[in-house]
């Protein structure tokens, strides 16, 4: 899969890192319908312009492989992006400590834009709900 | 980069850039066009013939041309100056106009709103149009001013000016128009169209940037209060030193678009028709504003199921508008599209492609191309997106 294919480097002055996932996204997608071992979680609305549904796929008490979907702005995909490819390999307890500051610190986030952080973390939280719940 | 963002402005062309350059410097005609001396009178010739080539391309005498330093200014100056002087007295001065206008006709009726005048800010239709009998019902006693655009900047969409302007007449109503999207894509003939005040802009039309003019009929004498005070310049209704070099460029520019008004409107609307006929490979997608009444140069675009501002940053490689460029950096939905009735996600999830001079077949079908490609994939990306 493609995504932005530009030869204009970052033209809009988005923080590198967000730029980064945002053209080069990996892990999108979802896995197939009853594939062991996979949580999700979900946060956002549509009214708020903003959804991010969360995948991971737990073997061994550790997060095997990822999947993510977003709608949203930039920073939101960003932060799908981002939350996927760092839970690789961490255990539900490396998960629930992320917090919204990290993101924000770690994608550069703007004040302005604090939401898609917070949005990032309530869907990581509900996909750790779904595993306890399963546990 | 592809450029289709002609409605926010176009570069000047090489031809008006000559024309200006003897006006600026010691070797050239860079006198006050005011100062009674060889050299003044000189830069005033120049100064006189751009009034003639801008009074031309709208039908115009040359004496109802009040040079301002762009559309903005001419608006207000219309508005405020028009209000100012009908308006005052015990009179509660009411002003018809509608809410598609540009930022800087409602900005200056809601700025006289807090002065007392009263105004009616129209709905138009899902089409974007609003009707002269809206127009007309909408008249009172009071309402010194209707101000309603040819050409909406956002959609392209065509407003009856020429309708409602006789019926206007009849009633004793001021009629402003604002034309900056319509000189040079349409016909406007003042003589036949009694319209009272009219504004353009040099740089919409390959004219430099900082440089309008108001258009302000004779007979019957359309009278306004001026804005600017000082050396009573522009019969007193503008004062300030003239910007010789940039009104002798909006004088070529409109020279040229004169001449070449139906070679554009012919190019620009061949153009979209190709652009909107690619896009429409494309599912759930809507086109914004009457596709019959538009003017050639504007297609407004909503797309189903994308995030606005992730569909702008997808492609970087175009210069394309989400609404305005002048409403655009606060990022809101436009206020355009939702006066149309378009949902707050539609209304933020649209492109509007402006075409001018420089595009080719060539780009649209790369921009066509590219739009495509990226609408599909925020449409993957999205966990809402049902195909």
């Amino acid at each position: 899969m493609e995504a932005v294919n530009s030869t204009e480097a970052n033209p809009f002055g988005y923080a590198e890192p967000i730029w980064e996932r945002f053209t080069h996204p990996r892990h999108v997608g979802e896995f197939a319908a009853g594939t062991p071992g996979v949580v999700s979680g979900e946060a956002g609305s549509k009214a708020a312009r903003s959804v991010l549904r969360l995948q991971l796929r737990f073997e061994a008490g550790r997060v095997a492989d990822v999947r993510f979907r977003a709608y949203g702005c930039p920073s939101s995909i960003a932060v799908g992006a981002w939350i996927v490819e760092w839970s690789l390999g961490k255990t539900a307890a490396e998960l629930a400590a992320l917090r919204a500051a990290d993101l924000r610190k770690a994608l550069e986030i703007a004040d302005d834009r604090a939401h898609c952080a917070l949005l990032g973390e309530d869907a990581l939280q509900a996909a750790l709900a779904s595993y306890a719940a399963k546990s | 980069m592809i450029y289709l963002d002609y409605a926010a402005t176009t570069p000047l062309d090489p031809r008006v850039l000559q024309a200006m350059l003897p006006f600026l410097t010691a070797d050239g005609s860079f006198a006050n066009p005011a100062s009674t001396h060889g050299p003044g009178y000189k830069a005033r010739a120049a100064v006189e013939k751009a009034r003639a080539q801008v009074a031309a391309l709208l039908g115009a005498e040359p004496a109802e041309i009040v040079w301002t330093s762009g559309a903005t200014e001419s608006n207000n100056l219309a508005i405020k100056g028009a209000l100012e002087f009908h308006g005052g007295g015990a009179r509660k001065a009411h002003i018809v106009t509608s809410r598609t206008e540009h930022k800087c006709v409602l900005d200056t009726c809601r700025h006289l709103e807090t002065q007392g005048v009263r105004v009616s800010f129209l709905k138009p239709g899902a089409d974007g149009i609003v009707s002269p009998e809206q127009v007309l019902e909408a008249l009172t006693p009071e309402t010194v001013l209707v101000s309603l655009m040819w050409v909406n900047n956002e959609i392209g969409v065509v407003q009856d000016v020429q309708k409602l302007a006789p019926l206007l007449r009849e009633r004793g109503v001021l009629f402003h128009v604002d034309a900056v999207q319509a000189a040079g894509k349409l016909p406007i003939d003042l003589r036949a169209t009694p319209i009272d005040l009219l504004s353009v802009s040099a740089h919409k039309i390959y004219g430099p940037k900082g440089a309008g003019a108001l258009y302000v009929r004779k007979k019957p004498r359309a009278r306004l209060a001026p804005q600017m005070h000082g050396g009573g310049h522009e019969w007193g209704m503008r004062s300030g030193t003239l910007a010789t070099h940039q009104i002798v460029g909006m004088g070529a520019a409109f020279e040229i678009a004169a001449a070449q008004l139906q070679s554009d409107a012919e190019q620009l609307g061949g153009l979209r028709d190709l652009l909107w006929q690619r896009l429409q490979a494309l599912p759930r997608i809507l086109r914004n504003g009457d596709a019959e009444r538009t003017a050639p140069h504007v297609l407004n675009l909503s797309f189903e199921g994308v995030e606005g501002e992730a569909l702008r940053a997808s492609l970087p490689d175009l210069a394309v508008s989400s609404g305005s460029a002048c409403s655009s950096a606060t990022q809101e939905p436009s206020y355009v599209l939702r006066a149309l009735g378009r949902d707050d996600e539609l209304a933020n999830a649209s492109l509007r492609f402006s075409l001018g001079r420089g595009t080719t077949a060539e780009q649209i079908e790369r921009a066509a191309e590219s739009v495509i490609k990226q609408v599909q994939w925020l449409r993957e990306l999205s966990p809402l997106w049902k195909p």
